[in-house]
């Protein structure tokens, strides 16, 4: 008996948890743009509208560039190498431009909220 | 040890560390002029007086500059300012980069996040008024809606 309300106990405390932590790590999986052979990838990424949104930039280059955004007011420089997470309020529908301000051949990508 | 000792001991821990980093000398040079930026001549003065130390390539290099370690902050600051906009540069810029450029510079005026507050300590003059940054934000809203920097433009 003793075994199985501890048994009981411990689900109670791990599933939540183990919940928690699968979609925590979904919104860090799920949303990447990838800085690689001088472009962004995806060019486009769409996300959905009105939610919160965590997305993962990763410089998978050789250079140092700067991700950044007018209209998300995000500007971050970035060794090659490094990662960084983008932490954005609810977008309203429509597309936001993202691109490498150190290097103005670059392709710009946009984020499209739908 | 006495506590005097231990100052003393510090003191030359410090001075032997300060004599070592001169020999760390800072990138601290001015690139030829390439493509300066044409504005009106208001517009150019405010843009000399504020920003031009870290946004071109005409710094006005301080004494600090060749004192390691403030050298190497006021290096990495020039060249990090160069990369995010450079007016010496200006005309090598896409039509679109002018565009992004024209557009960070009206928001960080209104915004008054530039010039940075730790240079204006050391920059007294640099201090953007309200009438030059009034006068700034009509430029930049100006240059915006002329042709050549407009959103098909690129």
């Amino acid at each position: 008996m003793r075994r199985s309300v501890k048994a009981l106990m411990l689900a109670l405390v791990a599933v939540p948890m183990l919940a928690i932590a699968a979609v925590a790590d979904a919104d860090h999986s799920a949303l990447e743009i990838r800085f690689q052979n001088h472009r962004f990838a995806p060019q486009t990424l769409n996300v959905p509208a009105g939610q919160a949104l965590v997305i993962k930039v990763v410089n998978a280059s050789n250079e140092t560039i700067e991700f950044e955004s007018f209209k998300l007011n995000r500007e971050v420089a970035m060794t090659p190498g490094e990662t960084i997470t983008v932490r954005l309020p609810a977008l309203d529908p429509g597309s936001y431009d993202f691109y490498d301000d150190f290097h103005q051949d670059v392709p710009e990508g946009s984020i499209v909220a739908k | 040890m006495r506590p005097k000792g231990f100052l003393a001991a510090g003191l030359l821990i410090v001075g032997a560390a300060l004599s070592a980093a001169q020999l760390i000398t800072a990138p601290v040079s001015n690139p030829p002029v390439t493509g300066d930026i044409s504005a009106p001549p208001q517009i150019e003065s405010t843009l000399r007086r504020s920003c031009y130390d870290c946004h071109s390539n005409e710094t006005q290099w301080p004494w600090y500059s060749k004192v390691a370690p403030l050298s190497w902050m006021a290096a990495h600051d020039v060249a990090l300012g160069r990369k995010e906009v450079n007016f010496s540069e200006w005309r090598s810029y896409y039509p679109a980069t002018r565009r992004r450029k024209l557009q960070w510079i009206g928001r960080a005026v209104h915004e008054e996040a530039m010039p940075q507050w730790w240079y204006r300590l050391m920059h007294r003059d640099a201090k953007l008024t309200p009438a030059d940054r009034l006068a700034l934000e009509r430029w930049v809203e100006s240059q915006l809606s002329g042709p050549e920097n407009r959103p098909s433009n690129n």
